[in-house]
């Protein structure tokens, strides 16, 4: 009776993809570098889940972003790399226009995010919450056993809102 | 394409709970009432009711997962349990973004548990203002019964985190009110993933409480089903009409009663796509948002916040201000995504994740928005008045004097290019700085108000018990009800209101069963 949940599934165009790509060195920390393909990975996955006007705008800013570069750089964004990619990116967090400066957020934002969704982040800072987790249930079902048991049974006990008044019979 | 792989795992449903794996084609269901919605006002209404010898069916639009299903992993617990992944946006200056709960328990699946009764002054104000004559009165045997069913308490002591030790020594440095916080757990682990679905099973949300309590009555739970609209006859309710998640199925409910328990934002805009209108006007208008915005503070020792309970104080020395603060804890995904900060200096400042406290501040707005139903979806407005973003001003000053006071180094300001605060002095400099709206990142839980509740028909949406007015066999039990913001966590009003209001309906049973 036990049954996956499918996740919505979502896949960047090529040009996000490449453009996602490119950020990396831009956005996240140098020692995430190398984790750049599931960090790109990893935002389509968050992005899945975001209403579906969202991620048209996201897609087709990463477009504007990616095109933008070719009358200053001679280059689309994708292939900038070094002090290009971060001047570029840079102009873009500055924001010519709001519009300009809130993709550059929220490319920040949603490439963060999944930059310290990875294992290897989380390990770094130290962060283990799965035997944190294991280690206090096991601690509250040792010591408070009797507490957790008692009030398990009164979710369950009868307690009439209106005392004696029962609507319908019992059904079975 | 990315692989969707399953993030969580259905686990296997108890009797009367149906899924998307249950449905085989189009059905017809009929019930007594049905309650759309099965969070704090949905789950509560439907377990009283079924006590009482109803037969209720409770609709989810979310899936149903049960403790075991809730992991460390952060990401995927959003992507399941929160509307749209979480990024549900108000649209004003600044936007805000807010958050529900998408599962069977609702947002009590997601919330921090803060179980507060409605302040005094708030039911005094429904009292002489709304009309709610003796409401404080008839509200509190509501909820002590709800308090018992949730297990309400405060923390035990080995569990609170550094985090909120710190907030208390702050606020007990400046003499300021500080006090334990209430929240319906029992024995509370210290996990801290509240947030993302309780792995312990201690927060005693709807999940674990009510929804297992209705289904013990006879309730029938059926997850993954998206009600479409509430059918009707002339002004009165016959039932509701939905999809199954997945499949398309139609799934068909004739009751007597409906209940409409989805949250301030989508109870109205199923009111409205359902053809129902209001004489008051009011409904989708009047709605309050609590805007929250967060510091973040970093010490010299550790602290380890993830390590804790989960808002264990709450700092009430400004509430007559309409301000509360406590001390939270975000995974590292999520706080990294709050900074401005990038490349190097991100990884800088988030390799002292582990000596950072987070700490949140909840205004009680004097501003009210709207929910417009757009092409049958719902779509929130709300503008952040000027007096509320000074309130919010002040209010981040005085926390970052708490958070200096308690010993902290260095404070991140949650509005754009602020630099970092070094000392209480330059937190002061603040208030005379001008800050644009459109520069603050605020956040929200806690919708309100846009099914209004009061006698006048000509002001409120519903009668005090949620009747809908002009309607008949309409009810609504949810936030949407409270005629204006309460200043604290409404979980516990929304239950409270929703018993009375099951007590109404059983009182008149005959009426509502005919």
């Amino acid at each position: 009776m036990t049954a996956a949940t499918p996740e919505p599934a979502y896949r960047h165009s090529t040009t996000a993809r490449a453009v996602l790509r490119s950020l990396v060195p831009v956005i996240c920390p140098p020692e995430a570098i190398e984790l750049g393909d599931a960090i790109v990975e990893h935002m389509a996955l968050t992005l899945a889940g975001a209403p579906a006007v969202l991620r048209r705008g996201f897609a087709v800013g990463l477009v504007a972003y990616d095109l933008g570069a070719l009358p200053r750089y001679a280059r689309r964004a994708r292939s900038l790399r070094g002090d290009r990619a971060e001047r570029y990116y840079a102009w873009w967090e500055r924001g010519p226009t709001k519009v300009h400066a809130q993709l550059a957020r929220g490319i920040n934002q949603l490439m963060s995010l999944s930059c310290y969704e990875q294992p290897q982040m989380m390990e770094r800072l130290g962060y283990r919450p799965g035997p944190w987790i294991t280690q206090v249930t096991e601690r509250r079902l040792t010591v408070y056993r009797d507490d957790v048991r008692r009030q398990a049974a009164q979710i369950l006990a009868p307690d009439p809102l209106r005392p004696g008044v029962r609507v319908k019979p019992e059904r079975s | 394409m990315v692989a969707g792989k399953p993030a969580l795992i259905e686990g296997a449903a108890p009797r009367n709970v149906f899924t998307r794996r249950d449905h085989h084609g189009d059905s017809v269901l009929d019930a007594d009432v049905v309650v759309i919605g099965s969070g704090a006002g949905g789950a509560t209404m439907a377990a009283e009711l079924a006590e009482a010898g109803f037969d209720v069916i409770v609709l989810e639009e979310g899936s149903y997962y049960q403790t075991r299903d809730f992991t460390a992993d952060t990401s995927a617990m959003v992507r399941q349990l929160y509307r749209d992944g979480g990024v549900t946006m108000a649209i004003g200056n600044p936007p805000i973004l807010y958050q529900e709960g998408r599962a069977v328990g609702g947002s009590t699946v997601i919330n921090g548990g803060m179980s507060w009764r409605t302040p005094d002054k708030v039911l005094a104000r429904w009292d002489h203002e709304i009309g709610l004559a003796g409401i404080a009165r008839e509200l509190e045997p509501y909820f002590e019964r709800v308090e018992r069913r949730i297990h309400v308490a405060t923390m035990d002591r080995e569990v609170i985190g550094n985090d909120n030790l710190l907030l208390k020594k702050g606020a007990d440095a400046k003499g300021w009110k500080v006090i334990d916080n209430l929240r319906n757990q029992a024995h509370c682990a210290g996990s801290n993933r509240c947030a993302f679905g309780c792995p312990t099973g201690a927060k005693q949300s709807a999940l674990v409480s009510y929804i297992p309590r209705a289904l013990h009555y006879g309730a029938r739970v059926y997850a993954d089903v998206h009600v479409e609209h509430i059918t009707r006859q002339g002004a009165r309710a016959t039932g509701v009409i939905g999809r199954v998640a997945g499949s398309g199925h139609r799934i068909t409910v004739r009751a007597k009663l409906v209940v409409a328990a989805c949250g301030a934002i989508h109870t109205p805009s199923l009111l409205v796509r359902s053809g129902f209108r209001s004489p008051s006007g009011q409904l989708g208008h009047n709605l309050s948002m609590h805007p929250n915005v967060k510091v973040v503070a970093i010490f010299d020792e550790d602290v380890t916040g993830w390590k804790g309970t989960h808002q264990a104080f709450q700092v009430r020395e400004f509430q007559d201000q309409g301000l509360l603060f406590a001390a939270v804890n975000l995974p590292p995904s999520l706080l990294a995504m709050s900074f401005p900060h990038r490349g190097a200096a991100l990884g800088e400042l988030m390799a002292q994740y582990d000596r950072m406290v987070l700490a949140g501040m909840l205004c009680e707005d004097t501003a009210t928005g709207r929910v417009r139903t757009i092409k049958g979806r719902p779509q929130a407005f709300y503008q952040l008045a000027a007096a509320d973003a000074a309130n919010l001003k002040r209010g981040t000053v005085l926390l970052s004097e708490l958070l200096f006071a308690a010993g902290a180094k260095r404070i991140f300001m949650p509005f754009h290019n602020s630099a970092e605060l070094h000392g209480p002095d330059e937190a002061r400099a603040l208030l005379d700085r001008d800050i644009p709206a459109s520069g603050w990142e605020v956040v929200t839980v806690h919708m309100m108000g846009t099914a209004r509740m009061g006698n006048d028909r000509s002001a409120a949406v519903t009668s005090a018990f949620g009747m809908v007015h002009d309607t008949e066999r309409l009810m609504v039990a949810d936030a949407s009800l409270f005629p204006t913001p309460i200043g604290v966590n409404p979980m516990e009003t929304i239950m409270a209101l929703s018993t009375r209001a099951a007590g109404y309906v059983i009182d008149n049973a005959s009426k509502f069963l005919s």
